[in-house]
């Protein structure tokens, strides 16, 4: 077949580096707007050379579109280089700050347990409330966000995701 | 370097803008000033040696017309807007661009620098509202960002798959002082158009061409765009393929050429579309696969080995899957599968496009030219229109029925003659597209063929052809209706004529009111007569042609179904 066949959906991250100009990132977000792509997260940081900005994008698309996406951010003249990745291909992570709800001695011992087992920080604590920082895959912060539920979740910030290559 | 002579050799931000485009050799600008954009126009008039500005009617007409200008000019058109309205009403014009490759650098005034963000007076966001229409678009803020700013400017338009950019300039930019910095070089590492092709592809495709038992060659608008006119031909007769061309790729083959087998499309020839299912081989060159070409998707060329040459990478694997993909500019791709593709020929291959052909003429065009009503039909007129100029003329469309049938009728004697708006499919083109044609070739022969809905979108700019004295043809095919959206509401809605029935003014009237001899007929039998008076005339002038109310434009793929089910009736 010469048509282009759509198949199943799954997550990618582009990673496209791109001069830091203003207006870049517009273009960027635009490109996925207009094709009402699902971005997950998207997240734009300096890089190692001078100039030079990194925007780590994760999506919810088939093979397909990723290629097209792929390429047509290319069309963007500051953009100079775009790799998309699965994750067995990226070391990664996100942060979340999970404000939860604690009032009492017992509360505030379960969830330090609780981060202790996951690897997370205590980063706050107030007469109401504790402030977990969790710095790992989507995944782990998710499953923390499972198990401290139950007390009673005020905030969740999540940063999106970072990543490098594995190679 | 002291003072005084940093001084000395001060200019203000508007003069250096002007210093940047004589230095990119433009001879004519279409633009229309306003408060942000007036120290560039203050500026201009010390510049009228060197460069001549054309003031339109509308700002969207200046950018139509630096269209038409770099089409048949082969350079980048310069057009410029003030800002708010001035810089809004250019966006139909940017994406046309967009959509058809066209290198157009459009400069639009922006209020100062201490406004922005303030709802100033004429004051609009126009990076944000045209990022998706331009291929790139930068607002100047500091004088020293002027010379690097308009090199990339118009290097990036006329670059690798050619584009439109907006340059924003603030006001107090244009007036701040500094001397003036352009680079030797546009240096961009992120920026590389790959223009040759890589051998190993090429040679792949030499075998796949070989080995072919049925190919077809789709010629695009990269052809024009990169002059690579000689190298289709060479290809074509050399391996024995038959190549049928885009809305855009028109007039890239000579029509007498017996490779030529004539228009893909929604509108194109019965062969071309009735036949590229069948081919084997499919070499696809300068074009992109648009919905208007493809017909349905699900099953276009599935049976083909497809080979696409383009220079855009984000068009290939696009809407059509390429067995051999070709990122290359087509002239030097071109030349290259030329030099290597066997002497071959097909003639059971050709004699099926011929007997499509036959076909096609039985049924839709020998009996549309016969047809003795009172009324003349569009289809007589292009064709009349065809044979008085021999095909030689310069010939801009705006867009609709009139569009189609100039495209199927006119018989283009020379590459790069014709102008229309394609991918957008902007009414309101046609006219101020023309004189940017008229502008850019001097005293040729031009000719702008509109329908009276188009028409009326732009007629203002009679007054610019009044006032730059050119000499264009300006043709109105006139049937009292909009009539491709008549002809499909026939076909498809039950004939109900929802707003499409539309009336206009006298328009040899309206041209006179602006200083143009105009005509107009509605016999088919003054139709050559009046037409070879038109054509005489030194000046301006207008002809109108009331043609046949309810025309249908055949063949057709109506929308939705796959190219074989083209219909001739």
């Amino acid at each position: 077949m010469n048509v282009i066949d759509t198949k199943a959906q799954q997550y990618y991250t582009v990673i496209a580096v791109a001069e830091n100009k203003p207006g870049v990132m517009y273009r960027i977000a635009e490109l996925f707007m207009k094709r009402k792509l699902n971005i997950a997260s998207m997240t734009v940081s300096e890089t190692e050379q001078a100039g030079m900005a990194r925007f780590t994008i994760r999506l919810q698309a088939t093979a397909m579109t990723v290629e097209k996406v792929v390429k047509q951010l290319y069309r963007i003249v500051e953009v100079t280089r775009v790799v998309e990745y699965t994750d067995e291909a990226l070391v990664f992570c996100e942060v979340g700050l999970i404000k939860v709800h604690a009032a009492s001695r017992e509360q505030r011992e379960e969830i330090k347990h609780l981060a202790d087992m996951f690897g997370a920080k205590i980063v706050m604590v107030k007469p109401k409330f504790v402030v977990i920082e969790q710095a790992g895959s989507e995944e782990e912060v998710d499953d923390l966000l499972e198990m401290v539920r139950k007390f009673g979740l005020l905030s969740v910030v999540r940063s999106g995701r970072i990543a490098t290559t594995k190679i | 370097m002291n003072s005084k002579y940093q001084k000395k050799n001060q200019i203000s931000g508007a003069e250096a803008i002007l210093e940047c485009l004589v230095a990119e050799q433009v001879k004519t600008l279409f633009g229309y000033p306003g408060g942000a954009n007036m120290p560039l126009y203050d500026a201009m008039m010390d510049y009228e040696e060197k460069i001549e500005h054309v003031l339109v009617r509308h700002d969207q007409a200046a950018i139509h017309a630096a269209e038409g200008y770099a089409q048949v000019s082969g350079t980048v058109g310069v057009c410029m807007a003030t800002s708010g309205p001035g810089a809004t009403n250019l966006v139909t014009g940017l994406a046309d661009a967009m959509m058809d490759s066209q290198p157009v650098v459009a400069i639009t005034g922006q209020v100062a620098q201490g406004l922005i963000g303030t709802d100033a007076f004429q004051e609009v966001d126009i990076m944000g509202i045209t990022a998706p229409v331009t291929k790139w678009s930068y607002q100047i803020t500091e004088f020293d960002e002027i010379g690097e700013v308009m090199a990339k400017a118009f290097y990036l338009a006329r670059s690798g798959r050619p584009g439109p950019v907006l340059v924003d300039m603030t006001k107090d930019v244009q007036f701040a002082l500094g001397v003036l910095r352009r680079p030797k070089r546009v240096q961009m590492p992120s920026y590389q158009p790959n223009y040759e092709p890589h051998a190993r592809v090429i040679a792949k495709a030499i075998r796949c061409l070989n080995e072919a038992k049925r190919p077809l060659i789709l010629a695009g608008h990269g052809v024009s765009i990169a002059g690579a006119q000689k190298e289709l031909r060479k290809l074509a007769e050399k391996a024995g393929v038959p190549v049928a061309v885009t809305l855009w790729g028109l007039s890239n083959m000579p029509v007498d050429s017996e490779y030529y087998v004539g228009l893909l499309g929604m509108h194109g020839n019965y062969g071309p579309n009735k036949l590229s299912n069948t081919a084997d081989v499919v070499l696809a060159v300068g074009m992109r696969f648009d919905d208007r070409v493809t017909g349905k998707l699900e099953g276009y060329l599935a049976e083909s080995q497809v080979i696409h040459i383009d220079i855009d990478p984000a068009e290939i694997n696009k809407n059509v899957k390429a067995t051999i993909p070709i990122v290359a500019d087509a002239k030097l791709a071109l030349k290259a599968l030329a030099a290597g593709v066997a002497e071959k020929e097909y003639p059971e291959w050709l004699a099926e496009f011929a007997a499509c052909q036959a076909e096609e003429f039985a049924a839709v065009i020998t009996p549309g030219l016969a047809e003795k009503a009172t009324l003349p039909s569009m289809m007589q007129v292009i064709h009349e229109l065809s044979d008085l100029t021999k095909g030689e003329a310069y010939v801009v469309s705006d867009v609709g029925q009139h569009q189609m049938i100039t495209m199927r009728y006119y018989a283009f004697a020379n590459s790069n003659h014709w102008v229309t708006s394609g991918g957008l499919g902007t009414m309101g083109f046609g006219m101020p597209a023309a004189m940017g044609v008229q502008a850019a070739v001097g005293n040729d022969l031009v000719i702008s063929v509109s329908g009276d809905g188009g028409f009326q979108m732009n007629i203002q700019e009679l007054a610019t052809i009044r006032q730059e004295g050119w000499p264009l043809k300006i043709l109105i095919l006139n049937n009292g209706y909009l009539g491709m959206v008549r002809q499909w509401q026939e076909l498809f809605f039950d004939k109900r004529y929802a707003s499409t029935r539309i009336s206009s003014p006298d328009f040899v009237e309206i041209a006179a009111a602006y200083g143009i001899p105009g005509q107009s007929v509605n016999r088919l039998d003054e139709v050559r007569e009046a037409m070879e008076d038109w054509l005489a005339e030194s000046g301006p002038a207008l002809l109108e042609i009331k043609v046949k109310a309810e025309e249908n434009v055949f063949p057709m793929v109506p929308s939705g179904q796959r190219v074989e089910e083209i219909r001739l009736q």
